[in-house]
């Protein structure tokens, strides 16, 4: 193994580097450390030229660790800027094993976005996927186990996709490289690799894993995973797929279909979970039109998204931290003994719901032009219906019937929120406004050359924004008491992932158990007699034939000591003796043969 | 109580007025889109002032009822469905 250069601080080090280390740290200053890898990430995003980093010959294979251009750039960039806030957020967790699983996960969506073949990205895929299990089960609750199991089980599976596809891949071109895929050119191997990739990015079917885990996280783990797994999913597949139509379809569903359920959820966090599904929607949508704008405008959404889904967890997160529930039944009549908390978050819920001011404003519009100017005009008002329902269920629902419904509730026991909750808040809060006033800031780090750049600031965008949600809003308004959430459990395809796996249950335990049956019963009655005849003929062998040969060289060296301690008498006549005798067996023999 | 979270209790207190305040502005928004139009017609329809007020609010007012009048009935199991089923 041999490196080549090595002039770029790949932030997965200090991530593993951290986690490595935290274990053998005594004391309460470790927690600063904490804020180290994510700092390094900031800096050194901000400051490396694009170019092809460790580069590697590892077992014949050539592996690309560090490749570094502006498409990987804007989202190791969003990466790195939301791992520091999640580290504040998560300042105050004594576990320290959360931390470690944080930072395995967060330096593996690192090392999948710098990635430049199929095996790193394998290794690190894999390496999320493990991480972001245990911040599942560390919330150490048994349905938190179980949603762990399931959570690892589909993704394993998903990651099988990934490797039988990349496998497949190599047998057939020789090379592992990771590259665009023209559309037209799709192998059965590159849909192979598409649908493990599709499995993190949530693509309806295979998105009913998320809404199931996500929500039962640890409060600060789940901020960490609305960030990284999907959007390291449409990271690749902006890279390798960008232009297949079927993207451009599934990602539209996606839009509408996450707004559907979220409409009739209950669970903040589970909402919350429907809202990535839509809102990855649009960036998968983006991606599968594959024009400048709508792939800018997937990428602007993705890191737009990134800051205001983390604060929006963060928000709900305080919520399980100070109330114990996210339930929204159980909630309410709160908002004026957690005031922030509801501010914090209406900023992130208006940035989802892409109010000018907010940063979803510069990046959701950017897609949506972009379809509508591709002509693609159903995708785009599929796009326009999902923007209704994030705004009816995230911008009011979920803070209505959390904050405001209900008579103040001055009852409910609130556990005081940790300063640092604040403060990540406050930092995620500031971006998102930030971005919403100067979209440059974000504008300027985009990847693909565009013939004119959008402008989300006009009279009529604005208007246009204005327009929908004002008007959306009436519509909950008139329908507040229908859409009060119940306490319900909705069916999603994840019933039949269960059905499938009571399936597999069901084959193991009957028809395969009587086969087993059946088998053990024929081995005892043939098998079991030919080995006790085969076992006896090698006692016989090993009595008879090896301990007569090992027990004859042991008795023949035993009796040749006996001898010679015999002949050793310690009588120096005898010795003489001896001598003279052999001295004169010598001399006849030499006599005799000369 | 902190001072802020005061503040918003009387804004709750005062809900008629903010009410009054919203539907003035979106008649606002409406008489504003007459004069203000898209620079490109997207959808043909949208030219017309006031659509994207009836999509917003038609949008609504379907999904809302939709999923939770007729989708929500069919696909609802108890809260812990399948807790009990494991």
């Amino acid at each position: 193994m041999s490196a080549i250069t090595s002039s770029f601080i790949h932030p997965t080090m200090g991530f593993y580097a951290l986690a490595l280390i935290l274990p053998f740290l005594r004391g309460k200053a470790w927690k600063w450390l904490l804020l180290i890898p994510p700092i390094i990430a900031v800096w050194s995003v901000m400051t490396v030229q694009p170019g092809l980093y460790g580069e590697m010959n590892y077992l014949g294979q050539k592996l690309l660790l560090g490749r570094v251009d502006k498409m990987s750039l804007i989202f190791a960039q969003v990466f790195a800027v939301m791992s520091l806030i999640g580290m504040v957020y998560a300042l105050h967790v004594e576990d320290k094993l959360q931390h470690i699983m944080a930072c395995v996960y967060v330096g593996g969506a690192f090392g999948c976005t710098f990635a430049g073949d199929f095996l790193t990205l394998f290794v690190f895929w894999e390496l999320m996927s493990i991480g972001s299990t245990f911040l599942v089960w560390l919330a150490r609750n048994p349905i938190a186990t179980k949603a762990g199991f399931r959570y690892f089980l589909y993704h394993t599976i998903g990651g099988l996709f990934l490797l039988i596809g990349l496998l497949m891949r190599y047998k057939a071109v020789g090379s592992f490289a990771f590259d665009h895929v023209e559309p037209t050119a799709m192998m059965a191997y590159d849909w192979m690799i598409l649908l493990g990739f599709c499995v993190n990015a949530a693509v309806v079917p295979l998105h009913a894993w998320l809404p199931d885990a996500y929500p039962e996280g640890t409060v600060t783990g789940s901020v960490f995973m609305c960030a990284f797994t999907t959007k390291t999913a449409v990271y690749v597949l902006l890279r390798g797929f960008h232009g297949v139509e079927a993207l451009a379809i599934a990602g539209t569903i996606m839009c509408v279909y996450g707004v559907l359920y979220a409409c009739i959820e209950n669970n903040a966090r589970r909402i919350l979970s429907y809202h990535i599904v839509s809102q990855v929607g649009y960036m998968v949508a983006g991606i599968g039109i594959g024009t400048a704008m709508t792939m800018n405008g997937a990428v602007a959404h993705a890191y737009a998204h990134i800051l205001y889904k983390g604060l929006l967890f963060m928000g709900a997160g305080c919520l399980l931290y100070a109330a114990g529930t996210t339930k929204l039944d159980k909630l309410g009549g709160l908002v004026h003994r957690i005031p922030w908390v509801m501010v914090m978050y209406m900023v992130a819920a208006l940035s989802i719901s892409g109010m000018p001011l907010f940063n979803g404003f510069i990046s959701k519009t950017m897609t949506i032009t972009g379809a509508a100017e591709a002509h693609r005009t159903w995708l785009a008002i599929g796009m326009e219906i999902a923007a209704v329902g994030t705004f009816v269920s995230v911008g009011i629902k979920l803070p209505y019937f959390a904050f405001w419904a209900k008579p103040a509730n001055d009852k409910m026991v609130l556990r005081p929120i940790p300063a640092n909750m604040y403060v990540g808040m406050a930092m995620g809060a500031a971006l998102c406004i930030a971005q919403g006033l100067y979209p440059d800031m974000l504008y300027r780090y985009l990847p693909f050359e565009m013939e004119e750049m959008y402008h989300p600031w006009t009279t009529w965008h604005v208007l246009q924004s204005l327009l929908l949600l004002g008007f959306s809003g009436l519509a909950f308004y008139i329908l507040r008491d229908t859409i009060t959430p119940h306490a319900k459990t909705n069916l999603d395809f994840d019933f039949f992932y269960r059905l499938f796996g009571r399936g597999v249950l069901a084959l193991v335990s009957k028809p395969l158990a009587w086969i087993d049956d059946r088998w053990t019963e024929a081995y005892r009655v043939a098998g079991l007699g030919g080995l006790i005849t085969l076992a006896r003929g090698t006692v016989w062998f090993d009595t008879k034939g090896i301990d007569t040969v090992v027990d004859g060289s042991a008795y023949t060296v035993q009796n040749v000591g006996v001898l010679g301690a015999r002949i050793q008498t310690g009588r120096l006549q005898d010795y003489l003796g001896l001598a003279a005798t052999l001295a004169l067996c010598v001399f006849a023999a030499v006599w005799y043969f000369a | 109580m902190s001072l802020f979270g005061m503040l918003l209790s009387e804004l709750r207190a005062r809900r008629g007025v903010i009410g009054v305040l919203f539907f003035l502005g979106l008649a606002g928004l409406v008489v504003a889109n007459v004069f203000i139009r898209p620079h490109e017609v997207e959808f043909v329809y949208d030219a017309y002032p006031g659509f994207w007020a009836v999509f917003g609010l038609v949008g609504g007012l379907a999904m809302v009822i939709v999923m939770k009048k007729i989708v929500q009935p069919m696909i609802s199991r108890g809260d812990d469905y399948y807790e009990r089923n494991n």
